[in-house]
């Protein structure tokens, strides 16, 4: 068969159209969320890769862990005894033992 | 680049990019993806634009190609991209209309072939800043062109009647 000449070539490449951009194009490439970036505070999540996130628990479980106050045993103290509990004998009564025989 | 700026080159290449990239890869949704990729990232490296070497206008169309060639390479892995191999498949000339013969016809040539035909035919752009784009040589620009139009002119010659192209009614 007889291939086709340059001009009816042309004209057949001519036939085929391509559509437009759709405007789903659009609001992929300017997201509307941009203009309200504070809803992302709401709305919003944020991907942490696996090992990250691991090490994350792990440090805060040992921060918790060294940061309560060590409880130390309370051993048995001897009761602590102060001068100002003593007062001066008010009247000498002195007992003789033994003094009659 | 500002946003303004930016705005406006969207505005005025999108219908292009987008529509190389619908002929390059023949689906909306692939295409949609890749003019999405092309302006993410003009909007991420402008810095890769450099004026003093050409329009605005080729250099996306060059970055839709690099993008449509990745895919390409992702779904055909074991397949070479050969200059010269035609991948042809049967077209169904009685049911088909003319427009869809011919682009299912384009959308057999080898890759390089394709491109370079719808950056000539399509996208007007000239031979250097196809060869920019595609980065070749004009001389292998011109050469993928010739061979891609001789590839169309005997693929597309069933169309062909005796006094002129078949059915041709526009």
């Amino acid at each position: 068969m007889e291939p086709l000449d340059e001009n009816e070539l042309n004209q057949l490449l001519s036939e085929w159209r391509a559509p437009s951009a759709p405007a789903t194009l659009k609001d992929r490439v300017f997201p509307r969320q941009r203009a309200r970036w504070w809803r992302w505070l709401f709305t919003g999540s944020v991907r942490v890769p696996v090992p990250v996130a691991l090490a994350v628990v792990v440090l805060i479980a040992l921060w918790i862990h060294y940061s309560k106050p060590a409880v130390r045993p309370t051993a048995a103290q001897p009761p602590t005894v102060s001068l100002t509990d003593f007062e001066p004998v008010r009247q000498l009564q002195p007992v003789v033992l033994g003094g009659q025989k | 680049m500002r946003n303004s700026e930016f705005k406006a080159a969207f505005e005025e290449y999108k219908d292009a990019v987008y529509r190389f990239a619908w002929r390059m890869m023949g689906s909306a949704a692939a295409a949609e993806d890749i003019a999405q990729d092309v302006f993410l990232s003009l909007l991420r490296h402008p810095g890769r634009f450099d004026p003093n070497r050409g329009n605005l206008r080729p250099f996306l169309l060059g970055i839709t190609r690099n993008l449509v060639l990745k895919r390409w390479r992702d779904e055909h892995q074991w397949e070479e991209l050969l200059d010269e191999q035609v991948s042809a498949k049967p077209i169904d000339l009685e049911r088909s209309e003319k427009a869809e013969i011919v682009g299912a016809a384009v959308r057999s040539l080898p890759p390089l072939q394709r491109e370079v035909l719808i950056l000539f035919e399509y996208e007007e752009l000239s031979l250097e800043e196809i060869a920019r784009a595609v980065e070749a040589e004009v001389g292998t620009v011109k050469s993928r062109l010739h061979r891609a139009r001789e590839n169309l002119r005997r693929m597309l010659a069933p169309l062909k009647s005796s006094n002129g192209v078949r059915s041709w009614n526009r």
